[in-house]
């Protein structure tokens, strides 16, 4: 009876103190989708946050039932606050109900915030248990503001679903992945640094234009778009993409990357310079090539000529990278793996001396049906 | 009742025959007439709507005025009967009459007396399994005439090692239990646990063989049934065949087939008549289908109320234009429509079959589609609570239905309290549970804790039949090979060719 007693008790407990637990009904919670920061200078920024609008459809089954409540919702929120200040909160008081972070999908920043430094911006992220890991960071060539809030776009859709999915599109393609996760690991690892895709809005629509390139958390420069695939080749592995390669003035072959792989090998770790030997291996299919250009007899002589183009191409990517200071290619975690007790301290300085010698073997599979 | 009470009194025993006709005369149907013959008198007492009329009137009687009977001894010679029984003793004598005998007697106050059993049985014919429906297998089912069951199941089973065990459950009624195994396969302890726990049954009437199972189960504030009730006698004689243990009670038409595993209660027998791929898809199927219907509903609330993050993005704008004109939290909302499912449910098994039909389509069509017309319930939870009550009767078994129906609730509570993390805890208190319950003190979980690989052959898949050559190793069997695995498993012979090769 005693023990009965005790479960009642409990149960009761558990029962009436659950009622404090504060919900977040779907629809009764304002669902934060994108956050833009744009820096105006003085550790000022900025804050834009979109909210997805809903619209009743014009579903008959669930119609007659009064006004549809979220289609009257509010579609985003502005205003000015410190650097590193969440969103969130900033704008509670704002909120036509509570709002959320939870399902963030995309966080963008303006570049002048990004030279000026993410610092503030990540430890506020890193901190938030709520903020999905999965979301897409992208730097705005522009306002976050202008960006996030205009209405000329040709698609319906919500910007944030708009920006996500042309990020996620391009990730699996020529752009290595951005998300909050990669980004997090490459800023808080050991030699390495992060990068991040450049958006701008070009009239009604979006384009990816480039990537960012970090040292830490500020932004140092900008890899043109026409980089990008050799970047990602020596990044990781991948299976998608496009190398338009220009083998004579005026003369263009477009490569389909059906597989290309990236082993390091590195040689003298902790001297002065040391060597680090990268092999790509690249197999690919020829999409669209300059008329004439390419047959049975000259396959090997294209493949020699790609080869020998892509090598130098990274080998000139790497160059102006080290030039730079940076290594969004963790160069070094590659030299520290394969070197016995690898000297940290002095990486940095050594970096920009290291000799990068790229090799790249192609395999063209096909050349298309009528070959 | 109370001429038991005097049966006990040892000092008014002795009277009693003469008592018991007394109290028996006030009764229309009990006939007592005393019989007068050339060469044999006597009194013949019997309940006239016990007895098989016919057969007192074309075969008894007859032969009791026929010239070869001079004395009670005779009758025994004569009567094309067997079992007939002289006794003295009073309680045996009662029970003999209002089991439908005949009682002979000299004379008024002689106290030996000739039983003669002729019990007439009133009983409908063997007809289709209603709630174990099968397609492929056989459709004979259970009725509520004891022999009749026994029948069936001994034409399944005929050898003699098949024992049957009567016992008498009740201190009123007496009814007839009866216990199958076959011996040399079932185990010892088994068949003495069930039997102890039948006859020691302090019970003052057994009316069916439900409450024979609530009574014998291991724990009977569990939600869960630990014994399976079929109406089928194919799956009680494949039950008895793997070693188990089957109770049949009269006056039921069901039998309980002992100890039971859980996973037992999701295996149809039609799942035998099929190849051993279908068998097994179907099998996981009915597994998924349970998983649905128990967490589907509740996942949907603490997803709306606490976890909105884990809504994928593009259900989103379903979810959230679905809800929109929902006035309620999604608690009341889930509640609401599961009680409205609840109530289809028992209305329509409640109602005679014509109506119940009607009511079901009013239900399911008429009033889901109003109630989410008028705003009370998103349609997205309706498609959720349709299609959860449909997989909650997918169970073979009808009692685990009903438990799945209403192990939701609460799931759903416990989801309103503290989210997945309240999901999570009843899962666990479910999960401890499941782990202490025992069927027969076997337990309940077996082939999942503690694992046996060989009887997971036989449970969420089913692996052909000729990798099923030991019966169920939780049952201990006296014969643990079904047959041999060598020759089970041998090659084709050598190959010889044909005159034309």
């Amino acid at each position: 009876m005693k023990h009965f007693m005790h479960l009642i008790a409990s149960i009761t407990v558990l029962i009436i103190l659950s009622g404090c637990l504060p919900t977040s009904v779907i629809d009764d919670v304002l669902i934060i989708e994108a956050e833009g920061v744009d820096y105006i200078g003085g550790n000022k920024v900025i804050g834009t946050v979109t909210m997805p609008n809903y619209v009743q459809s014009s579903n008959p089954g669930s119609s007659g039932a009064g006004l549809p409540t979220t289609a009257s919702m509010i579609r985003y929120l502005s205003g000015t606050t410190y650097d590193g200040k969440s969103l969130v909160d900033r704008f509670q008081e704002n909120g036509q109900r509570a709002l959320r972070a939870g399902k963030l999908r995309v966080m963008l920043f303006n570049k002048g915030l990004a030279k000026h430094g993410l610092r503030k911006q990540i430890d506020l992220r890193n901190r938030d248990p709520e903020a999905p890991r999965e979301m897409n960071l992208a730097i705005v060539d522009g306002s976050c503001k202008k960006l996030l809030t205009a209405i000329d776009y040709q698609t319906q859709i919500p910007i944030a679903r708009y920006i996500q999915d042309m990020i996620e599109q391009n990730n699996k393609q020529n752009y290595p992945e951005s998300t909050l996760e990669s980004f997090l690991y490459a800023y808080y690892g050991d030699y390495m640094d992060p990068f991040l895709p450049v958006i701008r809005k070009s009239g009604d629509h979006l384009e990816t234009i480039g990537l960012a390139l970090f040292k830490s958390d500020k932004y140092v420069m900008e890899l043109p778009s026409n980089k990008v695939f050799i970047f990602k080749m020596l990044f990781q592995k991948f299976d998608q993409g496009v190398y338009d390669f220009e083998f004579a003035s005026q003369k263009h072959i477009a490569l389909k990357n059906v597989h290309t792989k990236v082993s390091y090998k590195v040689k003298n770790g902790n001297s002065t310079s040391p060597d680090i030997y990268a092999h790509v291996s690249i197999n690919a299919q020829i999409i669209q090539a300059y008329p004439k250009s390419i047959n049975k007899t000259m396959g090997p002589k294209i493949e020699k000529k790609i080869e020998k183009h892509m090598a130098a191409q990274a080998e000139k990517l790497v160059h102006m990278l080290q030039k730079k200071q940076i290594d969004p290619l963790q160069l070094g975690q590659h030299v520290r793996s394969h070197t016995r007790h690898f000297d940290g301290k002095s990486w940095y300085d050594r970096y920009p001396n290291a000799h990068f010698h790229c090799t790249v073997d192609t395999t063209i599979i096909q050349t298309g049906i009528s070959d | 009742m109370f001429w038991i009470k005097k049966n006990n009194d040892p000092a008014q025993s002795k009277k009693s025959i003469a008592k018991f006709i007394d109290q028996m005369k006030t009764n229309p149907d009990f006939s007592h007439f005393h019989h007068e013959g050339k060469q044999f008198s006597c009194w013949i007492s019997f309940i006239v709507t016990l007895v098989d009329l016919e057969y007192v009137h074309r075969d008894l009687l007859p032969a009791l005025y026929s010239d070869r009977v001079h004395s009670i001894e005779d009758i025994a010679k004569v009567l094309p009967a067997d079992k007939l029984i002289r006794t003295k003793n009073l309680s045996e004598i009662q029970s003999g009459i209002l089991d439908g005998s005949l009682m002979i007697r000299e004379s008024a106050h002689s106290k030996e007396c000739l039983l003669i059993p002729c019990m007439k049985k009133q009983s409908r014919p063997v007809e289709q399994s209603e709630t174990e429906t099968s397609i492929l297998g056989p459709h004979e089912s259970f009725v509520e005439s004891l022999e009749t069951n026994i029948n069936l199941i001994r034409s399944r089973i005929p050898i003699p090692q098949l024992k049957v065990e009567e016992l008498r459950v009740g201190k009123i009624s007496r009814t007839r239990v009866s216990v199958l195994y076959v011996e040399g396969i079932a185990n010892k302890e088994n068949i003495n646990t069930v039997i102890q726990r039948i006859s020691d049954l302090e019970t003052i009437s057994l009316i069916s063989s439900n409450m024979l199972y609530l009574m014998i189960s291991d724990n009977n504030h569990s939600i869960f049934p630990q014994f399976i009730d079929t109406e089928r006698p194919d799956r009680v004689s494949g039950a008895l065949y793997e070693g188990k243990i089957a109770v049949i009670v009269d006056g039921s038409p069901n039998a309980l087939i002992l100890p039971s595993t859980i996973v037992e209660f999701f295996s149809a027998f039609d799942d035998y008549s099929l190849v051993w791929m279908l068998a097994s898809a179907y099998r996981l199927l009915r597994l998924f289908a349970i998983g649905f219907s128990v967490i589907s509903s509740p996942l949907y609330v603490a997803l709306l109320t606490y976890h909105y993050q884990l809504v994928p993005k593009d259900l989103l704008a379903t979810l959230i234009v679905s809800r929109s004109s929902v006035p309620y939290d999604p608690i009341i909302e889930v509640l609401l429509l599961e009680i409205m499912i609840e109530l289809l449910r028992e209305a329509g098994a409640r109602l005679p079959t014509k109506v119940g039909q009607t009511i079901g389509i009013v239900g399911g069509i008429v009033i889901g589609t109003a109630s989410v017309q008028a705003g009370i319930t998103s349609n997205i939870l309706l498609i959720i609570i349709a299609m959860s009550a449909l997989a909650a009767f997918i169970t073979p078994n009808y009692r685990m239905a009903t438990t799945i129906r209403l192990i939701r609730f609460p799931f759903i509570i416990s989801a309103q309290l503290l989210g997945i993390l309240g999901i999570a805890l009843c899962f666990m208190i479910c999960v401890c549970h499941l782990l202490k319950l025992t069927s027969l003190g076997h337990p309940y979980i077996e082939p999942i804790y503690p694992l046996r690989v060989t009887d997971l052959k036989d449970s969420f898949v089913r692996l052909p039949l000729n990798l099923q050559t030991q019966r169920p190793l939780f049952l201990r069997t006296g014969d643990k090979n079904r047959a041999n695995p060598q020759r089970v498993n041998k090659k084709e012979g050598k190959h010889s060719p044909d005159i034309d090769e």
